[in-house]
């Protein structure tokens, strides 16, 4: 087939794209167990904040990922500290109802603050591509995948040698034991979800001249989300990646090969995500059963 | 005595709420239709909770009814027959998605749900021949019921679906429900085979929603992928509950007239804007679930306890003011 190599370049990019989507969702569920329907709604808004930023203040979004970030790091911080704390003992069901409660109040804010209508930040990048002989590789999206590897390599040095990564990681293994050796659990809880939101809202920035930005992307993304970190394995990192890339491939080729597969490609995400649910629940490197 | 207050007055209002599709005052007769399609799924969505089973995906349920129950009719069949295989189609969509979550509980239950509305609505959406795909699909105007019938089977429905709910609360099947909300494992050294529960819980739940779907379709007349699939009623069918009270009967009814006129109060002072009632909705839920997990029935109970309390106090003997109370207490 002559559209192999740009079929496997779409989905190497791709997967990049829903690395970034995932990867600020597995820090939440792998670290804190929060499951954070909230997730979508940040990238949303950090979406949101690249728009603005560019439209009224002409600050090229690459420019304000980093303020937008912190931004996010701040606002997840807050709100974990007064409305998600007060769930974690709770029932599971309890967090899925007020987290997805939450997202619904944030999307209907944007919603009626910003109307539904469809906006794309623009930066100049967001255009261009390489063009080589059977291969183009758009600009815009190139970024992604870069942005998707300078945070997950930083993700990885943070847990691997930060104070604060491998006292997180001792939380994720075993909480009373972390709380025990002098951890501070409450403010670790409230800073890794800040952290997931930072990621979330520098992936927002980057989805921002990608993607259309309207008040519901971040539902969207979510979904695809959640599907790739049962595939990937809940609580695992690498396997988000993993899942992210697994799935790319899977919808690109669907959207390659099968008659009008653009449109079925949506549907990989589900159906990965049963298959995964029933033949092997853990998903590829997960520790976390169904139960 | 309170007690039978409450039964004679909700049979009253029953009866009031079929009465009510008699009279011919389309805006009294369209709400009232979505009180009802509203207390169904609810009642349904409560009837899984209450066994531990968490739906973010009842508009699965409720959009593969409206397909299955708007293509009946436009084959001629009568209004009972479309419902009928739209309350079929809920309940076997209801037995696969148990088979095939059997093991899985709490989040990884809910987004399978969730997943499975997404995944079907992509899937009407690609399959033109018999769906209509994006153009959506219309109720042929022969096959056009009565408006009357259809929100007199709506009242009907909805008191069913309540109906349904007081029986199974009477049963065992509702202990063993409960059972496996607390505990699966334990429910199953006790004898409670949760697979089995599962399924006819989901079985039931489903098809609830189905038929209310379908009823719906009826209704409007017309549906495509967004509409049928619609995350709007993932969302009532799921505050409605909460609201009114988790796990309980009168809960799902009381949150669903709540909601309904909440709706339409937001439509009638700020347009027609959606966001705002959704806006509204999820506040409600983030408030419902931090201050009162029990609802408002919740709130109901534990105030009448207090009363309770306080009265048999004073007939007690000691007058409540005969000690000085310490501060605080």
């Amino acid at each position: 087939m002559s559209f192999l190599p740009q079929a496997i370049v779409d989905a190497l990019l791709l997967g990049g794209i829903y690395t970034l989507m995932v990867i600020g969702l597995s820090v939440s569920l792998g670290i804190t167990r929060v499951i954070n329907f909230v997730h979508g709604e940040a990238i949303m808004l950090g979406a949101y904040a690249a728009y603005w930023g560019l439209t009224l203040l002409k600050i090229d979004p690459l420019l304000a990922l980093p303020i937008v970030a912190l931004l996010g790091a701040v606002i997840g911080f807050l709100v974990f500290k007064g409305l998600i704390a007060p769930v974690l003992d709770a029932p599971q069901e309890n967090q899925i109802l007020l987290t997805f409660g939450l997202g619904l109040v944030l999307q209907n804010i944007a919603l009626i603050l910003w109307t539904g209508n469809e906006r794309s930040s623009n930066p100049p990048y967001a255009f261009s591509s390489f063009d080589f002989d059977t291969v183009s590789i758009p600009g815009g999206r190139l970024i992604a995948v870069c942005a998707a590897i300078i945070m997950v390599v930083a993700l990885f040095i943070w847990l691997k040698y930060g104070e604060w990564g491998r006292a997180s990681r001792a939380l994720a293994e075993n909480r009373d034991a972390a709380i025990l050796m002098g951890i501070n659990v409450p403010f670790l809880y409230a800073f890794t979800f800040g952290l997931a939101s930072a990621l979330a809202a520098a992936t927002g920035v980057i989805c921002s001249f990608i993607f259309a930005i309207t008040p519901f992307m971040g539902f969207d993304m979510l979904v695809k989300g959640f599907a790739i970190i049962i595939l990937g394995g809940l609580g695992s990192i690498v396997g988000s990646v993993a899942g992210a890339f697994l799935l790319a491939f899977a919808e690109t080729t669907v959207a390659y090969y099968v008659p009008s597969g653009n449109g079925w490609a949506e549907a990989v995400a589900f159906v990965v995500m049963f298959i995964t649910l029933i033949i092997r629940p853990r998903g590829i490197v997960g520790q976390v059963t169904g139960q | 005595m309170a007690t039978q207050l409450i039964r004679g007055g909700s049979i009253l209002l029953a009866l009031a709420f079929v009465g009510l599709t008699l009279i011919s005052y389309p805006s009294i007769n369209d709400l009232a239709f979505r009180v009802a399609m509203l207390i169904i799924v609810a009642t349904s969505w409560n009837i899984m909770a209450n066994a531990g089973l968490v739906s973010l995906g009842h508009s699965a349920f409720w959009g593969v009814g409206a397909y299955v129950g708007l293509l009946t009719a436009n084959t001629g069949m009568p209004l009972g027959v479309s419902i009928t295989f739209g309350f079929l189609a809920g309940g076997l969509l209801g037995i696969l998605l148990a088979i095939a979550t059997a093991r899985l509980r709490g989040f990884f239950f809910a987004i399978c749900t969730l997943g499975l509305s997404e995944g079907l609505r992509v899937v009407a959406l690609m399959l033109p021949n018999i769906t209509g795909g994006a153009v959506g699909l219309f109720l042929a105007q022969e096959a056009r019921p009565p408006l009357k019938l259809i929100f007199l089977l709506g009242s009907i429905g909805a008191i069913l679906a309540v109906a349904i709910a007081i029986v199974l609360s009477r049963l065992p099947f509702h202990y063993a429900c409960r059972a496996m909300r607390n505990q699966e494992r334990a429910a199953q050294m006790l004898g409670v085979d949760p697979r089995i529960y599962r399924a006819r819980v989901m079985a039931l739940a489903g098809a609830l929603a189905g038929a209310a779907g379908s009823l719906n379709a009826m209704y409007g007349g017309y549906i495509d992928p967004s509409i049928a699939f619609t995350l709007r009623v993932t969302i009532e069918s799921q505050i409605a509950p909460i609201l009114g009270g988790l796990y309980t009967i009168a809960g799902p009814v009381l949150g669903s007239g709540v909601i309904v006129l909440l709706a339409e109060w937001t439509r009638l002072a700020f347009g027609a804007n959606e966001g705002l009632s959704q806006l509204i909705f999820g506040g409600i839920l983030v408030f419902a679930i931090l201050f009162m997990p029990l609802g408002i029935v919740g709130v109901w109970t534990k105030a009448r306890a207090r009363r309770r309390r306080d009265s048999s106090m004073v007939r007690g003997g000691d007058p409540p003011d005969a000690k000085p109370r310490r501060a605080g207490a």
